[in-house]
């Protein structure tokens, strides 16, 4: 008896585990000071809810940005760029990728430039068979970028907003121009 | 001597009172209840406008910030898709860059 709750408990344990979100590194703040442009978007599920009250439906664009929103429940950015190569570590960004090393989460692209100093980074989580999570690490020699999405999302809906709210075309050409738009907060 | 008891005797004499004084005491006293009764009317129904002003400003100020932060979340999520996006085209093309190499 003791023995069927203790491997309850142990099971209990381990499914919080596996449901735990993705947790931006606190250390990662201190990097704002050095860099000279920051981006750091927070949307928890009620900023996605209120958000999608604010999208029209009858607004192709909206529409499908709404559509994409529907299943998540967080999307959580932070991106620096710095004036110099070397102000942040890959201690850094260590324990952010700790994280996707649980069994819940699988690295599906990793691309490595050793002349560029490149180092690009995608994984999913998946849930039922469906994705259930999203992580995009991002690092170049003068920039870094973490993106975390949770919840349910199709990477096809994400390139239908290629061409839209200055959003380049997948596998379109100068792709980052969108990003360096300047500081959020 | 005799006349001057005589006055006094008069003046402090039990006299009856008109027959019209009692409705005039009355009639004081009603419009009296009826001025303060207008008044409270009055007063109530000034604050129940005010109330309501009241209410209209909260809900028009409460409409404005919601607005307001739903505009600033709806900034924010396309900016966090942007980024996103942005991301996903550079490792794609990258990916596909090394695959021709």
């Amino acid at each position: 008896m003791i023995t069927i709750k203790i491997a309850f408990f142990v099971g209990l344990a381990l499914g919080q585990l596996s449901a735990q979100e993705l947790k931006m590194p606190p250390n990662l703040d201190h990097l704002a000071a050095k860099a000279t442009e920051v981006v750091d978007v927070t949307l928890d599920a009620n900023l996605l809810q209120l958000a999608g009250r604010f999208l029209s439906d009858k607004d192709a664009d909206d529409a499908k940005v709404k559509k994409i929103i529907g299943g998540l429940r967080g999307i959580y950015v932070k991106s620096f760029e710095f004036e110099k190569p070397g102000e942040y570590q890959d201690s850094d960004v260590e324990p952010f990728r700790a994280q996707l090393r649980s069994p819940a989460w699988s690295r599906i692209v990793g691309v490595r430039s050793q002349k560029s100093g490149e180092n690009s980074e995608v994984y999913v989580k998946t849930e039922g068979g469906k994705i259930g999570g999203l992580a995009i690490l991002s690092t170049e020699p003068k920039q870094l970028t973490i993106v975390s999405i949770e919840g349910s999302i199709d990477p096809d809906q994400l390139n239908e907003l290629g061409g839209h709210f200055g959003i380049p075309k997948l596998g379109t050409d100068s792709p980052h121009k969108a990003s360096k738009s300047g500081k959020d907060e | 001597m005799e006349d001057f008891e005589r006055q006094l005797k008069d003046a402090l004499s039990r006299k009856e009172p008109s027959p019209s004084f009692e409705a005039k005491v009355f009639g004081a006293i009603a419009a009296q209840q009826t001025g303060r009764i207008r008044f409270w009317r009055w007063a109530a129904a000034l604050a129940v406008m005010l109330l309501v002003v009241a209410g209209f400003w909260m809900r028009h100020e409460r409409q404005i910030e919601e607005r307001a932060a739903g505009e600033a979340a709806k900034a924010r999520l396309q900016l966090a898709l942007r980024i996103t996006v942005t991301e996903l085209a550079k490792i794609q093309k990258s990916v596909r860059t090394s695959t021709e190499e």
